[in-house]
Order: C-alpha cells, then structure tokens, then sequence
C-alpha cells in the first residue's frame, strides 16, 4: 500500500509520538548511561569519560557474586517457565475452557507485586510448619528455590501469550499429517510442531530472562541469605544515595536487557528474511 | 480345511471394513451408524454434499478421530482402539499440510526417517516417489515454492512413500483449479492402478468422483445413502437422492396408480407417467427420475411419452445446449441435447414436446 493519500499531519504526529517516546522513556535511561561513565559522576562541573566505575564495578567481590546468583536464579527459571509455558499452551489449545484458563494463567499479571510476594511468603511460611510436622523437615526455608518458585509465577503468563501467539500460526493438518506418517504426539510435536514456534519459544526465553534478571519486589522478599544485583543495588542505593557506583550498576541492567532485546530482534529478522 | 478357512479364502479380507461407525459431537451427529467394506486394491470415493460426514468418515479411518460407536478393521485387524500412526494408512489433507521447514525431500522422507531405515535407502526411496509423482528434480525445494498442484503431488509421494495397504485422501485437488483438477485425477487414478495400494478419496465433486473411482459411495445427511460403480449411481440409481445429487436429472414425485400394464405414477392434473409392471401397489408415494439427456425437445412428440412444454430458457454450451422447461402444472425439467441434434433453435418462452422413451424412466421408493 502506498502513502500517497494521507494526511500530512498524520505524518507528522506519527514522528511527534515516536519522539515523545524515545524523550519521554528513553532518554533517562540514556542519561544515566552517559553519567556512569563520567569521572565526576552526576553534577560534575565538566564530563571526563572513564571507564573507572565499571571497573570497580566489576573488581567488587560483592557484586560479582549478586550478579552469580542473578544468573543462576535466571537459568533456572527460564528452564522451568519455558516448558511450564509450553504445556500450558497446548492445554489451552485443548480445553473447552478457554477464557477461565486465560484468566487464570494472567492472573499473576494483575495481582500486585508485594501481594504476590508477601502471600507467597506466609504460604511457605505455613508449608514449612506442615511439612516439619509431618517430614520433621522444613521443605521450604527461604532460598534459592522459593526466589525460583516466586519468579516463575511473575514470568509464566509473559512467556504462556507469547507461545500461545506464534503456536496459534500453526496449522494443525501438519501434526495430523506427521500422524499419519507414523510420528506418535511426542515426535510430531518436535518434529514438526516445534520447528514452526522456535521464534516464539526464543523470543520468551529472552524476555523471560530478562524479566527473571530485573525482578526486585518478588525475590527481595523470597531469596535466602543472598543478594540478587536488584536487590542489591536497591539496598546500596538506600544505603549510599545515587553515588558513580550507583549509576554504572544502572547502566549495567540497561546494557544487558538491551543488549538481549537487540539480539533477540536480529535474529528474528535475519530469520524472518531467509 | 474347515468351512471357515475355505470362505476365508475364497472370499478376500476387505482393506477397510467399517462396522456401524458413528460419530457424535455433543448432540450433533456427524455420522450415523454406517457398515461398509472397502475391497482390497479398489479406488473407493466417498461423494457427498457439504457437510454430509465424508470428511468424519476418513478421518475415522485414519484413526484421526474416534468414532462414538462401531468398529474399523484395516485388512481385518480391528484398529478402532489404535492412533494414526499406528494404523496401516497415510493420508494426503486438503492444503497447507506439508512441513514447511523441510525440504520436498525431507517431507517425502518423513516417515521413512521414523522408522530408522538406512539413509542411502530412505534417499532413493523418496526420489522414487518423487519420479513417480512427475517430481524428480523438486527435491531440494521447499513448499512454499511449489504450486498448489506440485504440494498435492508432494503429499501423494508422502503417503505413497510409506507402502501402507490404505491411502486416505481428504480433496486433495479441492484447491485447484478445474483444468488442473481433471489432468490430476487422471493421474491419481494411473498412479492407483500402477501402485495397486487401495485408495479412499473423499470430494464433494462429482466429476472427480466419476474419473477416479471404481466404486463410489454416496453419504449426506451422516447416513451412507447408497453406493455402487460410477456407471450404477449414474445410470441406475436406486434412491432418489443419488438421482438428484449425481448426474442432471429432472426428479418428479408422485402417487402410483393402478396395477400391471395400467400403473402410472399421477404427477399432478394431467400429468401421468407410465410405469408398466411397477413393483409396488396402487397408493404408495414414489418418484421418478430421467436424465436430461433422455428428453428429447421437439416440435412435436418424437419419443413413446410425452408431454407438452414451455421452454423458459436456453444456454448454448458449444457442444450441447441446456434447455430448462415447464411441465404443464409449473414443474421444472432440464434437457440437454447436443446442439447439432436439435430441430431448430428453441427461444425463451417457445411452446413445444417434451418425448422420452419409457425406459429412460427410474423409479424410486426412497
Ligand atoms: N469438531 C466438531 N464439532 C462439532 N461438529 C462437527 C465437528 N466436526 C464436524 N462436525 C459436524 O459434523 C458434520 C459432518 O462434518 P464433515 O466434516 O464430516 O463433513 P464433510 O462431508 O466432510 O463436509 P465438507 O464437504 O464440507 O468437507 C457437519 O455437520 C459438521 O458441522
Ligand atoms: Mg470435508
């Protein structure tokens, strides 16, 4: 279709709009990026580029290890919530109950945070005293996993609509084909089935990620004796005020997120066009 | 040898055999129960309007469905309780049905893939398939670089590739167009009789139907009206359905009158049919039916029967013309005449006779 008849405004707003964005939501982030790397940090008299509050950064044992934990924390969800997110979209191609099954697996999206996370906390709370009393051990004592458990909650129904979209590209005929052709569910699943949605399972294992990277409020209350990196940049930011260190952690969440972002975009275009 | 083995042997194990099949979603019946036995090495065609429970049917035997009631037995194995793939069928679908990741190749390889045969062997058998289907050369191919007809040929080479005993096709020339369809069902049919694999073709096309079957069974309504070889349900059709769904029959219900030589079926005022020797008795509602190309249009009574018409209109079809006329009470007829035989060149609204000779005439109880 070509532009030819439109409104010269709409052009113009269009452009309008994309800049108010890009002022609006990006340029704080970029600002912050621009400070971290400035000798003075924030308010300096003159800008000195330096790479000098990254390398602290990076030569603090302390972070080092947060950002461990924040990895390890990440895997671990993306490798629970992709498959969970897998099955709960086949279930709902299946279900006779579509809208109450939506509503159920969104309903993690509309809950607020500190719900979600003080519930979850009392829940293991109680668990803990049910299983001691029964097992004489307490199954849920704050860690690792139930920072896990609480993240999946939170990343489950972004990683369930992203894989519903794409698999709702996939026609059926082609399993049945596979069927037909001596394939049981299991191999005309992945081998024909999983082919097709590859784009929609990378793309919510990126953002999935990334989300699992980013998540403060859930795993601040549900970690164990461990920092992740947003938990302690939140707790050293209350501590120090916005020091320089301040500013390079927060430009070092903006470079991974996006970093992940743009790869996800390029392989999917670059895939888009073969 | 007992009784049984001797039958057993003289009569051969149909390749599909269904027994009472039914299917029900909910409280709709897609399929009533229906009983029919498929012979072994037969291009079977299951003809039907829309929605008539063709499609339920194949897929019932595919083992894509499960029937509500009723058994299937493939070469007499009783396979009502196994999936598709462990069924001794493939199946080629409408469209859209080839891997689009895969190669013509890769697809045509699928199934041999899973059951783990050497590559070399998987690779010659599949270019085979392809060679037969009119594709060598295509392999490295995707599908969406190939034509509507060219997938349809991909899918046949993926079923056939398989050696199953039954090939299932759901209309699989449904989307292409009519020049493209007809060279295909020449070529489905050559590729049945070479092969020798029992072939199940489910269209609602009639034309289809008649090339490529060797038997065709009628379904509409979920009930499988009546079957028979392309010639019965044309030429000799017992139900009045079959008449009015196949061919181009001009149907007329009435009241049977009479006994012997004197019965007729009582149309409307005037209008009679003679039916001599009718096998049932006086007051029983039947129906008739006669081709269109039994009547005869004249000027004036040409045949043994006739009746005086009005022409409503004429089309001109090159080889032959249609003409759709009314009997005396309103009721519509349709003739057809190659268009050098006609007398003369009828108008829209010219009076004239329609004749047919008594045999042309089919009755029908049900
Ligand atoms: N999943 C379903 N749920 C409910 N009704 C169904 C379902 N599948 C089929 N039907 C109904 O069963 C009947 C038979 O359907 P079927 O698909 O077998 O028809 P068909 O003869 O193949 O028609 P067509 O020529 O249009 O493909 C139809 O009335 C259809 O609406
Ligand atoms: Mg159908």
């Amino acid at each position: 279709m070509t532009h030819d008849y439109e409104n010269p405004w709409g052009y113009r707003l269009k452009w309008l709009y994309m800049l108010t964005v890009v002022g609006v939501l990006m340029l704080p982030v970029f600002y912050t990026l621009y400070i971290s790397f400035n000798y003075g940090g924030f308010g300096a008299a003159e800008y000195e580029f330096t790479w000098l509050w990254y390398r602290t950064l990076f030569e603090n044992q302390e972070i080092r290890t947060t950002l461990g934990w924040t990895a390890l924390i990440a895997v671990i969800v993306v490798a629970c919530t992709i498959p969970l997110a897998l099955l709960a979209a086949k279930f709902y191609q299946r279900t006779r109950f579509k809208v109450p099954f939506v509503f159920l697996m969104l309903m993690p999206l509309f809950v607020p945070a500190d719900v979600t996370a003080a519930a979850l906390l009392v829940y293991f709370k109680n668990l803990n005293t049910l299983t001691e009393s029964v097992l004489g051990l307490a199954m849920f004592e704050l860690s690792l996993w139930t920072a896990v458990i609480g993240q999946i909650t939170w990343c489950l129904p972004y990683a369930f609509v992203v894989i519903l979209v794409t698999m709702a590209r996939f026609r059926p005929e082609q399993a049945e084909a596979a069927r037909t052709c001596g394939a049981n569910a299991w191999q005309a699943f992945w081998h024909v089935e999983f082919p097709q949605i590859r784009a929609g399972v990378f793309a919510s294992t990126a953002f999935v990620a990334i989300l699992s990277f980013n998540e403060y409020v859930r795993t601040n209350f549900l970690k164990g004796g461990f920092d992740t990196f947003p938990t302690y940049l939140v707790s050293y930011m209350l501590n120090t005020g916005m020091t320089p260190e301040v500013y390079a952690m927060a430009g070092l969440f903006t470079v991974v997120s996006m970093s992940v972002v743009i790869v996800v975009l390029a392989t999917t275009m670059l895939r888009e066009r073969s | 040898m007992t009784v049984q083995e001797s039958a057993a042997r003289t009569r051969p194990v149909p390749a599909v055999e269904a027994e009472g099949i039914a299917k029900n979603y909910g409280s709709v019946t897609a399929l009533k129960p229906t009983s029919f036995a498929i012979p072994a090495g037969s291009y079977f065609v299951l003809l039907g309007p829309s929605g008539g429970g063709k499609t339920t049917t194949l897929r019932m035997i595919a083992g894509l469905i499960r029937p509500t009631g009723g058994r299937v037995r493939i070469n007499g194995a009783d396979v009502t309780d196994l999936p598709a793939d462990r069924r001794d069928t493939s199946m080629v679908f409408q469209g859209a049905a080839l891997f689009p990741h895969m190669t013509v190749e890769q697809n045509v390889a699928y199934g041999l893939t899973l059951r783990r045969l050497p590559r070399d062997r998987i690779r010659s058998e599949a270019l085979e398939m392809l060679k037969l289907v009119g594709l060598a050369g295509f392999e490295r191919r995707r599908p969406h670089e190939l034509s509507g007809g060219q997938q349809q040929r991909v899918q046949l080479a993926r079923a056939l590739v398989l050696k199953t005993s039954v090939i299932l096709l759901d209309e699989p020339l449904a989307a292409l167009d009519a020049q493209l369809r007809r060279d295909m069902c020449f070529e489905l049919k050559h590729i049945q009789e070479s092969v020798g694999i029992t072939f199940v073709h489910v269209t609602h096309n009639q034309e289809e139907a008649m090339t490529v079957a060797d038997e065709i069974a009628l379904i509409a309504d979920g009930e499988l009206v009546e079957r028979g070889t392309p010639e019965h349900m044309y030429e000799t059709p017992e139900r009045r359905f079959t008449a009015g769904f196949i061919g181009e029959n001009t149907l007329l219900d009435g009241i049977i009158h009479g006994h012997g030589q004197e019965a007729r079926l009582v149309i409307a005022e005037g209008l009679e049919i003679p039916l001599p020797n009718a096998p049932v008795g006086e007051g029983r509602p039947a129906s008739v039916s006669i081709k269109s190309e039994d009547f005869r249009l004249a000027p004036e009574a040409v045949d043994a029967v006739s009746a005086p018409v009005e022409v409503v209109d004429v089309f001109y079809l090159g080889f032959s013309t249609v003409m759709h006329v009314r009997l005396p009470d309103g009721r519509p007829a349709t003739v057809r005449s190659t268009t050098g035989a006609l007398p003369t060149r009828f108008r829209s609204g010219d009076r004239a006779v329609l004749s047919w000779r008594p045999e042309a005439v089919r009755l029908h109880l049900a």
